[in-house]
């Protein structure tokens, strides 16, 4: 067993852009999870609005173009980090998940309109997330939701990008925010409740330790690697949140298809929720179902969308492709031009494909390509849907909610407009993931 | 009318210079692809909508439209009348487990043959000689092994530079054996004559049952110096047992006595059999004059300059049945030279530094744009 230490009492052990198995290692987790639990002592002495206030302020500091993290944010696509820590943000996602009243993170509340009883939410214990490699900011976001919910926790960080959660986490333990009545709170507070580790996806016996230290496990990744960590062993109680593989699709009825002007309104929405993360989320959408019977087509739609896609790709143009996506892309490219339509530009950056017979849920393609698939009614929709479909990005006017009912009874777990499919909230995946971080207890 | 290609085709495949084999290779692939643009419907289509058409100039291959040689593993594509189609040749769907279907008339089969001998005659500098086959011959196969009729199916082509053929292995049980008393007997008498001869197979046929079992054994059979190994057919069969180039190239240098410049990896494949690509015993291979390879950014997808690494494209005009004269692959390489040789061969050279892997299954990357709180109006 080798447990490569990459962030431990506010101190960051491994550059930036630094090879995980170059940082110091033992042959032990025990003094890291005790060293963090101490840490989450203190931490359970804030109160979640000082949390939040210290997160909200460290934000704000992030987003100075002269600070030392600034030129990390813009190459790794992370900017969002300090947007989503943002106060409003934060109340808004703790008040839901905790039915109202996120004060019950710090003390017995009442909770609804039941006076008798008192309601609390107490951490869960240690919380262990397993971090896919695809996307470098899922650390931090699952991070901080077990600091909002005052857990100790360890991330297993993934062998790409490594060094990038350390360099946020030091830079927070650096950071002291100032309350309202002048009060100093460090950011170290937070910070000592976490741990950064890397571990040898072969190391079995280190993943099993930090199986049985975890009293929740948030595993992130393809089916493959989030069933064997579901697979290791764990302690009885044990609490796992599991955001596993799923696709997504986008909607649009003949309420916006009357017109080209109101067509590209939704392409170009439509366009954003591509465009973010190249599709590598499983809230990107990579189909869209375009209903038949309005004056703007579906082959139309593709049309209008490959310009709106187009236009978005020079905007943010694609930074990197693998050999194999290059080829796959090129595959749908020649293949849809022989049978159906397929728009695209001069590189590999984006491509749209239609074909009038095609009606299914085209596999993903990722990289910017979407299928457009046309639909005689947008009711024929749900019975493709199962519990593998998360998002269902909607632009079907008055009958949203009728759609919303059947497309979540068959599985679908979110429904917002089309150019909101990008956005993480909560419910997420069917639950709202920080109530799945606390034990709930009562008085009286 | 002898047709551009196979005027090219007649000719010594490392003799054109640049300028020359730009000219009459240019020639040869506007009129197959006008072959195809007439006589593929899906094809036309495709062209059509790359803007090009067969009279369309061009200064460059490079401008000519490519398909990706893996659209063959999702579509039938037939140039022609499909009465003509002699063979459907399947590749061993290395990248994806599914293999491609290319069809092959009797014209295509030709130039194949052609194209091949060829380049095997010039490697052999125009004579034949005698070849140790890797593999069981079939009349003595035991059992009915499909594979063992794919496989001499696919040598085939490579025997026509051979004088005599004497198959090295056994069927023993459904299992091929070296036969060892066989080989060194054979190789005995080549020794005595005087005869030069050359071992040929596939890739992993030769490792798994010639080179590993005289390698485990310590044998070294002391084979002549000019004595060749020729391999083909890929790596893929070897990755479960991590047999890289220079493990191969060391060890049949250890067991045949050889220099390990002698073991020559030949590339090629399905969607332009035909046209193979010797290396020059340090992994470097020449396009022959019925052939050019072009290397792409993989974004970009513009030819990058030479030295540079990229996806590799093969432009032939060999395809006579199928829209195959212009292909890019998910094999990685780089233009080494277009400068001729020491031997005075012309050519481009390139290497190849390995096959773009398959892409992993994605999980869940959910993450939040830069833009999110740039809430878009309610378009429900």
């Amino acid at each position: 067993m080798k447990i490569h230490n990459l962030f431990e009492d506010g101190k960051s052990f491994i550059p930036v852009t630094g090879d995980p198995l170059q940082a110091p290692a033992t042959e032990t987790l025990q003094p890291t999870a005790e060293n963090i639990r101490r840490g989450q002592q203190e931490l359970k002495k804030l109160s979640i609005d000082a949390i939040i206030g210290i997160m909200d302020a460290f934000a704000r500091d992030l987003m100075r173009v002269d600070h030392p993290l600034a030129n990390v944010t813009r190459e790794m696509g992370t900017g969002y980090i300090p947007l989503w820590m943002r106060r409003a943000n934060l109340e808004k996602l703790c008040d839901l998940s905790v039915n109202g009243n996120r004060k019950s993170l710090d003390q017995f509340e009442i909770l609804g309109n039941i006076e008798s009883r008192k309601f609390r939410a107490q951490p869960r214990g240690t919380v262990v997330h397993w971090i896919a490699g695809n996307v470098p900011v899922l650390g931090m976001l699952s991070l901080l939701q077990g600091l909002l919910t005052k857990n100790a926790n360890i991330i297993k960080a993934p062998s790409e990008n490594a060094g990038l959660l350390p360099a946020m986490l030091e830079s927070l333990s650096r950071f002291e925010w100032k309350t309202s009545a002048g009060v100093g709170v460090s950011g170290k507070i937070l910070t000592d409740a976490v741990a950064v580790i890397y571990v040898d996806r072969e190391d079995i016996e280190a993943e099993r330790a930090l199986s049985a230290i975890a009293d929740v496990r948030i595993a992130w990744g393809n089916r493959t690697a989030v069933e064997a960590i579901m697979n290791l062993p764990r302690r009885f109680g044990t609490e796992d949140i599991i955001f596993g593989p799923k696709i997504s699709f986008a909607v649009v009825g003949t309420e916006h298809l009357s017109s080209e002007d109101d067509a590209s309104k939704v392409a170009h929405n439509l366009a954003r929720d591509v465009i973010a993360f190249d599709q590598q989320g499983c809230n990107s959408p990579h189909n869209v179902f375009v209903e038949r019977g309005s004056s703007v087509t579906p082959v139309g739609f593709a049309r209008i969308f490959g310009d709106a896609l187009g236009a978005a790709a020079n905007r943010r143009p694609l930074r990197e492709v693998t050999p194999a996506d290059t080829i796959r892309i090129l595959s749908v490219r020649a293949e849809y031009d022989i049978r159906g339509e397929a728009y695209y530009g001069k590189d590999i950056g984006w491509t749209v494909a239609y074909n009038e017979d095609e009606s299914n849920l085209a596999d993903p393609c990722y990289l910017r390509t979407v299928f457009v698939r046309p639909v005689d009614d947008i009711f024929d929709i749900p019975p493709l849907c199962s519990v593998n479909t998360q998002t269902a990005g909607l632009s079907v006017g008055e009958r949203g909610m009728k759609l919303a009912e059947a497309l979540t009874a068959q599985g679908v777990e979110r429904c917002p407009a089309i150019g909101n499919m990008s956005l993480y909230d909560a419910p997420w995946d069917g639950m709202f993931p920080i109530e799945r971080l606390v034990r709930w207890t009562s008085l009286g | 009318m002898t047709s551009a290609t196979d005027n090219l085709l007649s000719r010594p495949p490392f003799s054109l210079n640049g300028t020359e084999k730009q000219k009459y290779l240019s020639g040869a692939v506007t009129e197959s692809i006008a072959h195809h643009y007439e006589n593929c419907p899906p094809y036309r289509k495709w062209m059509n909508k790359q803007g090009f058409a067969p009279s369309t100039a061009f200064d460059d291959l490079s401008e000519i439209p490519y398909l990706p040689a893996a659209l063959f593993k999702h579509m039938d594509l037939v140039v022609g009348e499909q009465d003509d189609i002699v063979k459907i040749l399947a590749s061993s769907g290395v990248s994806s487990q599914i293999p491609s279907r290319v069809p092959i008339d009797n014209v295509t089969r030709t130039r194949q043959m052609k194209a091949l001998t060829s380049v095997m005659s010039d490697f052999f500098g125009g004579k034949r000689r005698p070849f140790l086959l890797a593999d069981v011959e079939p009349s003595r196969a035991e059992g009915n092994d499909v594979n063992l009729s794919a496989r001499i199916a696919g040598m085939r082509g490579y025997l026509m530079a051979a004088s005599q053929q004497v198959y090295i292995l056994d069927d023993v049980e459904n299992q091929p054996r070296l036969n060892e008393s066989l080989l060194q007997k054979t190789v005995e008498d080549f020794k005595i004559s005087g005869t030069p001869f050359s071992v040929l197979g596939y890739t992993y046929m030769v490792y798994k049952y010639v080179i590993q079992p005289l390698y485990e054994q310590g044998i070294c059979l002391d084979f002549p110096e000019e004595t060749f190994l020729l391999h083909f057919g890929g790596w893929k069969m070897l990755q479960d047992q991590a047999v890289t180039r220079e493990i191969l190239n060391e060890q049949a240098s250890a067991v045949f006595g050889i220099p390990a410049g002698n073991v020559r990896d030949i590339y090629g494949f399905t969607e332009q059999l035909g046209v193979i690509y010797p290396d020059n015993g340090n992994g470097v291979k020449r396009t022959p004059c019925f052939s050019e390879v072009i290397v792409r950014d993989p974004l970009t997808l513009e030819p990058v300059p030479d030295g540079e690494y990229g996806l590799l494209e093969f432009i032939t005009p060999l395809p006579n049945s199928y829209p195959g004269a212009a292909l890019l692959l998910d094999d990685i390489g780089r233009i080494v030279t277009r400068e001729p040789g020491p031997d005075g061969k012309h050519g481009t050279s390139f290497e190849i530094i390995g096959r773009a892997p398959e892409s992993e299954v994605r999980g869940c990357g959910d993450t939040l744009p830069d833009h999110i709180y740039e809430i878009s109006s309610d378009t429900n």
